[in-house]
């Protein structure tokens, strides 16, 4: 069977083209590991989606969800290893299934980027975590560190603070770039900023017990590594352009790549601005010009 | 068969299994780990990770939503 259209990713860009793929009544299946992309990681409530004056990540997640799965469409809880273009765009998944498409769209994200140290990967899952809101209330009454001194570094602690005994927060410059005033309310919770900390290890026997900053150790059992985001769509890289961070490079109209009928949509490319509202805005368009090359290179879907 | 999913309060993917699991019309006794440290403790030590999902079924932990290994467990189709 040759799908209309695949979609690569589950966050607010692949939902949304989902949504707008059956609307135009195109055959269309989403691939992806799992839903809510980077809003999974979000602490605080988002406060900028219009319609909700505030709403947990989780909540707006559900609601994304829902709406995609009362439509008529194909979804695969599976991950994408290649995608090559013959006659069609020809799909190698990590169940390996193989899917035809005539075309594609990439929305597949940023993971969370890592901080490439020693102990970071032998202790993930063993109190090394990217994902607060997931694991963070399992260290009740414990000492957690937060690596990164971004606006998501304090919001991050700020979360922990509620179930953690200890939060410290590590960052590497001399000024945190979180606003004053998630500073201010992080003070007053009693979180302590460590500056111009450079980290160097993470140590433990089962789980982690101290992380080295400097010639520093604090001795703690949970660590959250908040250090932004990056991109990979090595999974495409016969057939798109990226940049020096990674991203899809797409015309800016269309969000196509340079091969026709494959477009990308959200975080994943170029676009500088990266919010929710403006990767749904993105998945909406992608699939709208998808649905136009269908039309031109094969007269109907 | 007894089934026991321990969670936290808004971890994404511990919603996407549970509902996973409804759908699937498996009964499960939820447990939120945040405020329930015995089952915390239970949970850290059985599966020597700290992380949520975890779902136990008859005495063996599963970590994550593995959908193939929770299946082939709950002898259930995909």
């Amino acid at each position: 069977m040759i799908y209309d259209l695949i979609i690569i990713g589950g966050g607010s860009a692949g939902i949304t083209a989902g949504i707008y793929a059956a609307r135009q009544k195109m055959k269309t299946l989403l691939l992806t590991k799992s839903f809510g992309g980077q809003m999974v990681h979000k602490s605080v409530e988002i406060e900028n989606y219009p319609g909700f004056d505030k709403i947990s990540s989780r909540e707006l997640i559900e609601r994304f969800e829902n709406q995609l799965k009362s439509k008529d469409i194909e979804i695969e809880t599976d991950k994408v290893l290649s995608i090559v273009k013959k006659d069609y765009f020809n799909i190698l998944t990590e169940a390996e299934k193989q899917y035809q498409s005539k075309t594609v769209i990439i929305a597949t994200g940023s993971e969370p980027r890592k901080l490439n140290i020693k102990g970071e990967k032998e202790f993930l899952g063993k109190g090394v975590s990217y994902c607060a809101t997931c694991d963070g209330p399992i260290f009740s009454n414990k000492k957690v560190a937060v690596i990164g001194g971004g606006e998501a570094g304090f919001e991050t602690a700020l979360f922990l603070k509620k179930y953690a005994s200890d939060v410290f927060i590590l960052e590497q410059d001399e000024k945190p770039r979180a606003s004053k005033e998630i500073q201010e309310k992080t003070k007053e919770a009693g979180i302590k900023l460590i500056v111009s900390a450079i980290v160097k290890e993470i140590k433990g026997s089962v789980f982690v017990e101290e992380i080295i900053y400097n010639e520093d150790v604090i001795k703690v059992n949970g660590i959250f590594i908040q250090i932004g985001y990056v991109p990979d769509a090595s999974f495409a890289k016969e057939l798109i352009d990226i940049n020096e961070k990674g991203e899809i490079i797409v015309n800016f109209e269309t969000l196509e790549t340079k091969t026709p009928g494959l477009f990308a949509a959200g975080d994943i490319n170029i676009g500088k601005v990266k919010q929710i509202i403006t990767a749904c805005g993105e998945g909406a368009q992608a699939t709208i010009y998808a649905y136009n090359y269908l039309i031109k290179e094969y007269g109907s879907n | 068969m007894k089934v026991r999913l321990f969670t936290t309060p808004i971890c994404p993917y511990c919603l996407t299994l549970k509902r996973f699991l409804e759908e699937k019309g498996i009964e499960i006794e939820s447990i939120d780990v945040s405020s329930d440290e015995k089952a915390r403790d239970e949970m850290v030590e059985k599966t020597q990770q700290t992380t949520v999902p975890v779902l136990e079924i008859e005495g063996e932990y599963i970590v994550g939503f593995d959908r193939n290994k929770i299946c082939e467990k709950l002898g259930i189709e995909d």
